[in-house]
């Protein structure tokens, strides 16, 4: 097998989808802020029979609610998500209890199910601010740790790959806001893929290390090329070692385990993408600068 | 654990090595999924602590999160009350004790008050979905004046003002009564001349002290405080006759107990298929060594659930999610091991060189990627609420004893089956006719 340097290509197809993400943003079709971000009262109801979505809306403009989503769901589709982001702290009990009168007046078996949940509008703030300093933060230490173990370049370049996928995973829930929304699972996602899919990007940098030991003059793409080459094997069994139990849990999980899975696959494959096909040859270029660099002076 | 044998009965003390070691994995796996009672009596009990697809028998050594249990927890932010100068920390502090009373006084034993941050405060209530529970938090608080025969002459809202007040080197509280409890009050002290009152709130006592005059006026002292902060304390609970802080409901989230049950077996089952399939895929492309990672992997769950119950780290849904996960990087290592112990073996090295070698060209790896992983669990752990910082609890116990796993359980059992005599490469991967060395 040859391993070449797609990395421009490659560049260009993420930042293609990152723009993708990005302009739908400014559009408004941005990320499906869940619950715990954007503060307000969700509810389940199992209606029993089949959900007419208008009927529910209705019920809701009647107890005087403005702003709020119903999702319909479920196999017969009989199971409806009602989201009012505009309660207020105090009339939670009473809006839940109008509306469930006015549900029962169209559908007379209608029954809550699991979750009913409320969110603050403060809460869904710091949320925001912790999600963003942590992951921040992370790759901070991320870049220390590498440039100890490693090198300065060899650790932007990890951090550059990182970074990337957490965009990726980020465009994601911008492209398929209509299955899944973000909710705080999220920024345990992107944590996890924080650390873990730098694992592909350090075995290979490892790589990277010892064969640039054996060959110091050749030119580092090579060097880079043939240490891909050899931790292939290795990269594509853990990734999908890992890949098999998220996806199962995917499968078969429950829905808040589901926003949290889809998210985790997403930033693996990302992962794996980028620690192949772009991290490498990044620590190449930037390699190659600095001994050009060097040998000007 | 030395990888070096004795050259004499080597062969026999690493096949005793591995009888003993499968024996106890056998042994801990079964205590571990039915528990055991010694008798007489039950004296010695080992509870079991691995979990089965079936959630009524869930073991009880698991301290299980709401979200899987069922309940509900409400987040609050507290405020102090305007004017106030006491120290926000016993503020805070003084309305969690205060929320615990009121709930184990009606029988919610099972509830948890946690401080959040600053000025957050976590109440979770399991078992429960009723919205009245949050009234009886946020309520407030009885207080009661109750005279020397212990009944009540006078409540909480008669007293208009109550503050720390410091005079003649003693720390005292100071009080104004409304009308009316000016009256009540006068009546009583009046009437009871040397004789101990109680003060009373939420039915537990504050302060009883001697009445030494007739207090007619509405206003006075209770003096013989002993320090300033018991008196700010005390005078604060008086002063508004409901919780220190003001609270403002941030978060309300009710579970059903079907639905954590639900959460429960299918997180379950969904690794139970995880682990199989692994296990299925490192056999056929490691042979011997993928099954020394199976053995390895479950003596990792063994261990892993068995620290995870005798710490009493708290299971929630995303911490369930974060053992899956676990799972599939636990074998991360060993799959970095077995191929540079490959890489040996293709070389023509023995199995016995090459398991030296494989762990010695894998331990730098294997190192930074546990590192990097448990950096991003520990800023989970700093900066994650509620049910995100049982993910980073269990992610970063899976990947501590995946460490341990990997470095030392599978090299010791590589080792003594190399030691044992399963020194043929082919028993490890595919070799090329002809190349096959024998040790």
């Amino acid at each position: 097998m040859v391993i070449k340097n797609r990395s421009k290509i490659c560049l260009i197809i993420s930042a293609a989808i990152i723009v993708v993400a990005l302009v739908l943003t400014l559009c408004g079709r941005g990320i499906n802020m869940g619950i715990d971000f954007e503060g307000g009262l969700s509810m389940q109801y199992d209606l029993k029979t089949a959900a007419v979505r208008t009927d529910v809306e209705s019920v809701l403009s009647q107890i005087g609610a403005s702003s709020f989503t119903v999702t319909v769901q479920g196999s017969g589709s009989n199971e409806v998500n009602i989201r009012i982001k505009d309660v207020a702290k105090d009339d939670i009990q009473k809006v839940q209890e109008d509306f469930e009168t006015g549900l029962k007046e169209k559908y007379p078996d209608a029954e809550s199910i699991g979750d009913v949940n409320y969110v603050g509008p403060v809460a869904g703030a710091t949320l925001v601010k912790n999600a963003i300093v942590s992951v921040l933060l992370a790759s901070v230490l991320m870049l220390i740790y590498i440039a100890i173990r490693f090198d300065l370049n060899s650790g932007l370049s990890a951090v550059f790959g990182l970074l990337h996928d957490v965009a990726i995973m980020l465009s994601f829930m911008v492209i398929f806001r209509s299955v899944i929304q973000m909710n705080s699972s999220f920024i345990a996602a992107a944590l996890t893929i924080v650390g873990y899919s730098i694992n592909n990007t350090i075995v290979i940098f490892d790589r990277i290390r010892e064969n640039h030991k054996k060959m110091p003059n050749a030119p580092k793409e090579e060097v880079t090329n043939l240490s891909i080459k050899e931790s292939l094997g290795r990269t594509i069994c853990t990734t999908v070692t890992t890949l098999i139990t998220i996806v199962a849990l995917c499968i078969l999980g429950v829905a808040s385990i589901r926003e949290f899975a889809l998210p985790i696959i997403v930033g693996i494959l990302s992962g794996v993408y980028s620690a192949n096909m772009i991290n490498g040859y990044v620590w190449a270029f930037l390699e190659e600068k600095r001994r050009g660099r060097k040998a000007k002076a | 654990m030395k990888s070096n044998n004795r050259r004499s009965g080597g062969k026999t003390g690493a096949v005793v090595a591995l009888c003993v070691v499968l024996v106890v994995t056998i042994l801990l796996g079964w205590l571990g999924i039915t528990g055991m009672s010694i008798p007489p009596r039950g004296l010695y009990k080992v509870l079991s602590w691995l979990p089965t697809t079936n959630a009524e028998n869930w073991p009880q050594s698991l301290a299980l999160g709401l979200d899987l249990r069922g309940g509900m927890y409400v987040e609050y932010s507290g405020k102090a009350p305007e004017g106030s100068e006491a120290n926000f920390d016993e503020l805070v502090e003084g309305t969690m004790s205060i929320i615990r009373q009121r709930l184990s006084d009606k029988g919610f034993n099972e509830a948890n008050v946690q401080r959040l941050g600053v000025d957050g405060i976590r109440v979770e209530i399991p078992n429960v979905q009723d919205d009245t529970v949050l009234d009886l938090i946020g309520a407030a608080a009885k207080l009661e004046f109750k005279d020397p025969n212990g009944e009540t002459f006078m409540t909480g809202e008669m007293v208009k003002k109550a503050t720390y007040a410091y005079s003649e080197g003693e720390h005292q509280i100071a009080f104004q009564l409304n009308d009316e409890g000016t009256k009540l009050f006068g009546e009583m002290t009046s009437a009871n001349i040397g004789r101990t009152i109680a003060i009373v709130l939420d039915g537990e006592q504050l302060i009883a002290p001697t009445v030494q005059s007739a207090i007619t006026n509405g206003s006075g002292v209770i003096t013989g405080m002993g320090t300033a902060e018991r008196a700010t304390s005390i005078a604060a609970k008086i002063q508004s006759g409901a919780l220190p802080l003001e609270l403002t409901q941030q978060k309300v989230d009710k579970v059903s107990a079907t639905l954590g049950q639900d959460a429960l077996t299918s997180s379950v089952k969904a690794a139970l298929i995880g682990i199989l399939l692994i296990m299925v895929l490192m056999i056929c492309r490691y042979r011997l060594n993928g099954l020394i990672a199976s053995w390895a992997l479950t003596l990792y769950i063994i261990l892993l659930f068995l620290l995870i119950a005798v710490f009493r780290i708290q299971l929630t849904l995303p911490g369930l999610a974060g053992v899956v996960l676990g799972i599939g990087m636990a074998v991360d290592a060993n799959v970095i091991i077995f191929e540079r112990f490959n890489e040996e073996a293709r070389k023509g090295r023995s199995a016995k060189a090459s398991v030296r070698a494989g762990f010695k060209n894998a331990m730098s790896a294997v190192l930074d990627a546990n590192v990097t992983t448990l950096i991003a669990a520990i800023v989970l752990l700093i900066f994650g609420t509620g049910s995100i910082q049982g993910f980073a609890k269990t992610l970063l116990l899976g990947v501590v004893v995946s460490m341990i796993s990997a470095i030392l359980i599978t090299r010791f059992l590589m080792n003594r089956f190399v030691a044992a005599g399963a020194t043929k490469m082919s028993l490890y991967t595919k070799v090329n006719a002809g190349k096959e060395v024998e040790q």
